[in-house]
């Protein structure tokens, strides 16, 4: 009989075993991450200020400079709320309609929004001011290249568009000859801007010709490129860009957005919305960390109300979750809350309990 | 803005590869031996290794190989950095210079890449026809070595085998050929890929072997004839060349793991194989021979050797002696040995590398209360744990030493000589005197016919008018220095023997007793001057001029016996000038008068190792200031001798010392020599500027270091030492330790004696303590109800007791199972008690969680040679750091920082509590501030409010940094130190306008040191300095690092830090860095998310190695500098300017 694995130096469980070994020289960065990506305590709870019937929290993104999140909402109203306080600083009305989508770019001047229905569908802003720079009207989804954000690149159905920031003129346009035909195209930059993802199909950008077309595994999602620039996970299928290869099948990641940390190598994974039969639909309450370095599971954290997005800060090291309750059609309640990474939650508990067992009760 | 300093004062001492061959020349044999960031090279010679180079890198060593280009003679050096620098050196050696050139190099990094988990793996091809790097998954690059290209520029292959655990070239393949173990869902396989050149690209596949053992790691590829390869795996051992392949599975390497080898003949025939526990291997490789040279491998064996320390690395040297690199312990050279020694093993260890690494904890103290700090670390890990003593000393190098016990006095002579040299050596013995000549480096013992050689020589030494002056108990003799004849003799006029004497070129002051006799020297005469009779027996007289060019003596100064006293007589009347009672009862055994830097002083050494020291006011034959250190513990002998044109003073003793004047104040350096009885400076023709030392048993010639170094004790505790602490009142460290136990069929025993199963005493916590009592549900692990699997090892945690004289191990207090010792302090007073206890916090560890749930505080009180368990707190998690916080214990525990009051009841009570962070690691405090180091959220400033019983979080540094240690500078400032080697400076700013901005913590400096910091402590290893010096220095924060590394950084004025931050700029452009690395590149902070250019802090490893250049560099350095002068002025800088600043520099460690 082959003998078992000897359990690596460097990945014992325990944190404490690891503190050990560490100051012996045995790094154990990756269990750090994980430990770090499977605890989440809620710090902060923010609410609308002037909530109106059937008017719910939509997306939510944290505005650079750590200090407010920016929110849209199903009434197509982009609210700014200072991190510390919970208190609105602001809001505008950007669409008609539910916002399904925000980007705030590097400098927190300018905002991409796409909304649902209504005219414009994805607009730019600048934010000071809440003034429109210019409009995408037919555009059902927007975001910014990666590397200089001077151009967005913009999603209508199986059809992707390169728009210039400065002028909003249309740069490029790239439409497959064949297409997987997903529900849900979003049309995405490689991290480094040479290619683009679109419904599939993998686009150069300096030539505007297509390079490949990846298998079709599922019917929702054409996939986002892993910020190292080496893979593309569409729903569950990790595949390699350079050779095309299937690298990996990611079960959990099945009808998930996927949303990588910009540091610390994570990805946080939400369940897409679910459409039912009647028209209606469903939202998963609970949310999925990944380690996005070998794809393996690290915790599924159950929040008890349906999660419509999931945003991470700069640093990783806090996230904010659009929580509402009730089914779509009637949100009961809507909040973003803020959550510290890696704090586990009973902290405050544990205070309580501290002060009634106090010292000698222990039975 | 705030700026430091920061320069490494021990280098990293952790072995991380070691290869040998011809490098230095084509008939040298060469070591040379990769610590972290340094080469050490070596020439290995029968006599043993002797260093020839050391070279600093700008880079931590990641992979380091020899290899020899076809056509060459000699071996060129190949070396991948952490951060992906690749270089190719060569040894230029013309005679006179030794010089390490940069024959190419290159960044091999890409910019996008998974980097491998297996880490950096380098390997060049047997026919050095290019070079293979595995650096990132699914990637291999190869460097085509072509002649005479500079630039080492790597192309990609893509490799489908995405976990690659190693790889090497195959000996013998026409082409370049590699073989991999590489691992899939399915297990590890064996394959092989054959390289074109010219293409760039793998072009087949030669062989491969699917499904080799699990956890088959290690691939060794045999040379030609035979080719192929050995895969080593945790149980079994493959050899395979593509067609044949033999598996055997000795038990005896299932023990541990195999984690290094060295091929011992070029044939490949045998090997030497070294596992994580220390055992040395051999494994030969048993051949059949089926004709026309076709050989095939039919057998492989393996062999236990011995013990060695635990292997990092091993490469073979020659004639069965080997190097064994060691990160956790000391490296050693050991021989094999053909024939078993007693304890059956093959192996003879020929010497010791010392290395501290890794440094885990320690502490600063100040034993012998000189005011000189000593450090102790907790240093190795396993079976090389060890406690290391490490204090700031000045070395002797030894030239030459001779075997003669039971010197009591030594002399050198210069005796029918032209006066330039010593040439003449007298030793006294009880009862007889023998003179060594020196005739070049031989010494013949030979003979003076005036000298009394029947008696005992209290003192010899050559005076005025070319005349030798030898004191015995019965007379003076008067001898001529030319002929040797006897000239005069004085005898004291009573029958009494002569006790005590002293003398100058021209003067000497004798006692019998209580009577003391002042001769003056003339020339064929002794002409007695003075006598007089004191009220007690003389025990030490002193008749050294005082001054430049002075050659008599105004005053003696003499040590009594029974009153204590220190008296000043005038010459020649012996009139008393000064009596000074030095109290106690302890007698005076040496008392010397001497001049430091213009100043006089009175030193005065005790029985007991302890000396005074006076200002000794010349005029008036008067003494101030009395002052009083201890050099050692045994009766000191002070003598005086010059060394680079000053006085210094030697006190011989059990701990001896060299005592000089810095910037007119007393330093007290220790000399790297255990034990001195006597000294004399000796300046022969074969030994210039020498000083020869006597002890017990010989008389050593050596020279004196200029500069003071730092010496290491060893204090082996064969078991992991974790944290330390000094107590102060029971004169203990308490030192926290974990050991290995194996389960086995009569319960868990310790897998060797170590430090906590010798001790003289043992106690242990009870395993039914009141955890397994509590309500916790997951109380059902803990305590004795888990019995652990057959021979598996189970880590056992300890207190120590140890003492701080003998280091002995008092006492060892034993844990519960599974219970770790995480953190230890010793507290100075708790609440009204004035115990001082040592406070142990543990984490009960089950290795299903992800973190503990569960640990204890425990306070114990040492006294009276027993440890009393004084109080017990239950915790809901692990006790990662404690300190004394104003009376009252703050500990860390989980995520939380939670303060404890002491009760009269002598129980610890819960007050207030913190709750903002992940892990809470490390705790500092600083009046009511304490600062606070986390797993990932950087460090948070908490004060306590005393009104409200409370804590409020002042200021946190937003920054994801994952803190391995953290320390106070001051009220403001914090630093830090992150696990990818890099500190920085965190400011508070109090006066911000907004909260948000007072509560945000500023990063005002970054700088990439290239070791873990696992320890930061307050304190320093040099005397601290009043004086003046060039180079203002605020504060100093010493750190000890898992290379085995310590540093200090310390407070330096912008002014100072521009200027220096000019020069190290100068510096970076003069000094070329071997590999041709940018020095800005390399200390930039650089984690695994960002780079960013070092600032706030210098260089200082830098700046100090300006002392290194030669002339000409220093002045193309110093050309254009601007430096402060008198006044605020700018001014040119001058070398020597610089060269003072730098030194000065070098002396804060």
């Amino acid at each position: 009989k082959c003998p078992d694995p000897k359990p690596k130096i460097t990945s014992a469980n325990n944190f404490v075993v690891r503190c050990a070994r560490r100051a012996f020289g045995y790094q154990c960065k990756s269990m750090n991450r994980k430990f770090i990506h499977s605890r989440f305590c809620p710090v902060q709870t923010i609410r609308s200020s002037s909530s109106s019937d059937g008017d719910f929290f939509t997306c939510a993104k944290f505005l650079p400079g750590d200090q407010s999140l920016v929110v849209g909402d199903y009434n197509g109203d982009i609210r700014l709320f200072n991190l510390h306080s919970g208190n609105e600083e602001f809001m505008f009305q950007a669409h008609d309609n539910y916002i399904v989508h925000i980007e705030p770019n590097r400098t927190g001047e300018f905002l991409l929004t796409s909304s649902t229905w209504g005219r414009p569908l994805s607009a730019l802003w600048a934010i000071k001011g809440s003034e429109m720079k210019f409009a995408l009207d037919d555009e059902e989804y927007v975001e910014y290249s990666k590397v200089s954000q001077d151009r967005i690149l913009a999603t209508k159905l199986e059809v992707a568009t390169i728009y210039d920031v400065a002028t909003g003129q249309s740069v490029m346009r790239l439409v497959p000859t064949i297409s997987n035909q997903y529900t849900k195209n979003k049309a995405t930059f490689s991290p480094f801007d040479d290619l683009v993802l679109s419904d599939g199909v993998l686009f150069d950008v300096a030539s505007g010709k297509q390079i490949h077309k990846l298998d079709k595994l599922n019917q929702t999602q054409s996939g986002v490129f892993h910020p190292n620039g080496l893979e593309i996970v569409s729903n569950t299928e990790v595949w390699d860009i350079r050779t095309f290869h299937l690298l990996k099948t990611v079960p959990v990641l099945n009808q998930c957005s996927a949303i990588f940390s910009p540091v610390n190598s994570a990805i946080y994974a939400i369940s897409m919305e679910q459409e039912l039969d009647d028209g209606d639909s469903t939202f998963d309450s609970s949310f999925k960390t990944v380690d996005a370095i070998d794809y393996s599971s690290i915790a599924t954290i159950e929040v008890k109300k349906n999660i419509y997005d999931l945003a991470v800060n700069r640093f990783d090291t806090q996230i904010a979750i659009v929580e509402n309750q009730g089914v779509y059609q009637s949100v009961q309640e809507s909040v973003v809350r803020i959550y510290d990474v890696g704090r586990k939650r009973d902290d405050e508990d544990e205070q309580d309990e501290e002060e009634d067992d106090d010292d000698d009760d222990l039975d | 803005m705030v700026y430091h300093y920061v320069v490494t004062a021990h280098k990293p001492t952790a072995v991380t590869a070691c290869v040998t061959g011809n490098f230095t020349s084509p008939s040298d044999l060469n070591l040379i031996v990769g610590k972290n960031t340094r080469l050490e090279i070596y020439l290995v010679t029968p006599e043993g290794l002797r260093p020839v180079k050391e070279v600093g890198l700008y880079g931590k060593i990641a992979v380091m190989k020899l290899f020899r280009p076809q056509h060459e003679k000699k071996d060129l050096l190949f070396i991948v950095t952490m951060r992906y620098n690749a270089m190719i050196l060569e040894c230029i050696n013309d005679s006179e210079n030794l010089d390490i050139i940069t024959k190419a190099h290159g960044n091999v990094a890409d910019k996008i890449g998974k980097p491998s988990e297996t880490g950096i793996l380098a390997v060049i091809d047997p026919k050095a026809r290019v070079i293979g790097l595995r650096l990132y998954d699914g990637l291999f690059k190869i460097i085509p070595l072509e002649k005479d290209n500079s630039e080492l520029k790597a192309s990609n292959i893509r490799i489908d085998e995405l976990q690659v655990h190693d790889v090497e070239f195959l000996h013998g393949c026409a082409n370049p050929t590699l073989i991999l173990i590489h691992q899939d869902v399915n297990g590890r396989h064996v394959k092989t890929h054959e390289i074109s050149l010219r293409e760039k690209e793998f072009v087949k596949v030669p062989w491969r072997q699917d499904n080799v053992e699990t956890e088959a790691s290690i691939i060794i590829p045999v040379p030609s004839p035979l080719g192929g390869a050995i895969i080593i795996g945790q149980e079994s051992i493959l050899y395979h060349d593509g067609i044949t392949s033999v598996v055997v599975a000795p038990a005896v390497i299932k023990q541990s793991t195999i984690v290094c080898y060295a091929k011992v003949d070029p044939g490949g025939l045998r090997y030497l194989l070294g596992d994580m526990a220390g055992h040395l291997f051999m494994l030969f490789m048993e051949v059949e021979n089926r004709g026309e040279g076709n050989d095939v491998v039919k057998d492989l064996k393996v062999e236990l050797l011995g013990e060695i320390a635990t292997p990092e690395c091993i490469t073979y040297l020659d004639n069965g002696v080997l190097f064994i690199g060691s990160r956790m312990g000391d490296s050693q050279l050991v021989k094999l040995t053909t024939k078993p020694n007693e304890s059956g093993s093959y192996v003879t260890v020929m010497e010791s590398f010392t290395n501290l690494a890794p440094i885990l904890d320690m502490c600063v103290v100040d034993l012998e209360r000189q005011g000189q700090g000593q450090l102790v670390t907790c240093s190795g890990a396993f079976k090389e744990g060890s406690l290391r003593i490490i204090r700031n000393g000045i070395g002797i190098q030894e030239h030459a030493s001779i075997d003669l016990p039971g010197i009591k006095g030594m002399w050198a002579l210069q005796v029918a000589s032209d006066g330039r040299f010593d040439n003449t050596l007298v030793l006294a013995f009880v009862g007889q005197t023998r003179v060594l000549s020196l005739n070049g480096e031989e010494v013949e013992e030979t003979d003076i016919s005036g000298f009394a050689s029947d008696q005992q020589t209290f003192f010899c030494g050559n005076v005025i008018h070319e005349q030798i002056v030898q004191v015995t108990p019965i007379s003076a003799r008067l001898v001529s220095a030319q002929n040797k004849t006897l000239l005069a003799e004085w005898k004291p006029p009573s029958d009494k023997n002569i006790g005590v004497v002293a003398c100058n070129t021209s003067q000497i002051i004798v006692s019998t007793g209580s009577i003391l006799y002042y001769i003056e020297i003339h020339q064929n005469e002794l002409i007695m001057k003075g006598t007089t009779t004191l009220d007690v027996e003389v025990a030490c007289l002193d008749i050294s001029p005082l001054g430049e060019g002075v050659t008599t003596s105004e005053y003696i100064a003499v040590g009594l016996w029974t009153d204590i006293t220190a008296r000043i007589l005038r010459i020649p009347d012996l009139s008393e000038a000064t009596k000074e009672y030095l109290g106690g009862e302890i007698i005076p055994r040496s008392v010397l008068m001497t001049c430091f830097e213009g100043h006089n002083y009175l030193l005065c050494a005790l029985g007991d190792g302890s000396m005074f020291y006076f200002v000794f006011h010349k005029d008036s034959g008067t003494l101030s200031d009395k002052k009083r250190v201890t050099l050692g513990t045994q009766p000191t002998v002070l003598r005086t001798f010059r060394s680079l044109s000053t006085t210094n003073v030697f006190a011989c003793s059990d701990r001896p010392t060299v005592i000089y004047s810095s910037n007119h104040k007393l330093v007290f350096s220790n000399v790297n020599m255990k034990e001195v009885n006597h000294m004399c400076s000796l300046n022969a023709e074969a030994y210039p500027d020498s000083l020869a030392l006597a002890t017990d048993c010989s008389v050593t010639i050596g020279t004196i270091d200029e500069i003071q170094k730092l010496h290491i004790r060893t204090v082996p505790l064969q078991e992991s030492p974790r944290r330390i602490a000094y107590q102060e009142e029971s004169q203990t460290f308490g030192v926290l330790t974990a050991r290995i136990d194996i389960q086995d069929s009569t319960g868990l025993n310790p897998a060797r004696p170590s430090a906590s199963t010798m001790a003289q005493s043992v106690t242990v916590s009870s395993s039914v303590g009141s955890l397994s009592m509590s309500k916790s549900s997951s109380s059902t692990l803990l305590g004795g109800n888990i019995i652990p699997d057959y021979g598996q090892e189970v880590e056992v945690h300890n207190l120590l007791i140890i003492d701080q004289h003998t280091f002995e191990v008092l006492h060892a207090h034993q844990l519960m199972q599974q219970e770790y010792a995480m953190s230890l302090i010793s507290t100075n007073q708790l609440g009204t008690d004035m115990n001082e206890y040592y406070v142990v916090g543990t984490a009960i560890v089950n290795p299903e969680e992800s973190e503990p749930k569960q640990g204890r505080i425990l306070i114990f009180h040492w006294n009276d040679n027993k440890l009393t368990q004084v109080s017990e707190k239950e915790i809901k998690g692990a006790c990662f750091s404690l300190a004394e916080f104003n009376g009252k214990l703050l500990a860390s525990i989980n995520s939380t920082v939670r303060l404890f009051e002491w009760t009269v009841e002598k129980e610890l009570r819960l007050e207030c509590s913190h709750f903002n962070n992940i892990l809470t690691l490390y705790l500092k405090t600083k009046g009511d501030f304490i600062l606070l180091g986390d797993l990932m959220r950087s460090m948070t400033l908490l004060q306590y409010k005393t009104m409200e019983g409370s804590f409020e979080e002042i200021a946190r540094d937003f920054n994801p940094n994952w803190m391995t240690a953290v320390e106070i500078l001051d009220d403001d400032i914090f630093l830090g130190a992150e696990n990818s080697f890099n500190i920085f400076v965190c400011q508070k700013d109090s006066a911000a306008t907004t909260d948000e901005e007072r509560s945000q913590m500023h990063e005002v400096g970054q700088f990439h040191v290239g070791d873990m910091i696992n320890v930061f402590r307050h304190g320093s290893l040099v005397m601290q300095n009043l004086g003046e010096t060039s180079t203002p220095t605020t504060g100093c924060v010493l750190f000890g690092t898992v290379g085995g590394a310590i540093g200090l950084v310390t407070q330096i004025t912008i002014d100072f830090y521009d200027f220096l931050l000019e020069l190290q700029n100068k510096l970076s452009t003069v000094i070329k860095s071997v590999g041709k690395i940018e020095h800005s590149h390399w200390r930039a902070f650089n984690t695994d998310i960002k780079t960013e250019a070092s600032e706030g802090f210098i260089d200082g490893d830098l700046i100090e190695s300006f002392l290194d250049l030669s002339q000409d560099k220093m002045k193309e350095v110093a050309d254009g500098l601007q430096m402060t002068g008198e006044g605020g002025m700018k001014q040119e800088c001058t070398v020597d300017d610089l060269v003072k600043m730098v030194e000065d520099l070098t002396r804060i460690h």
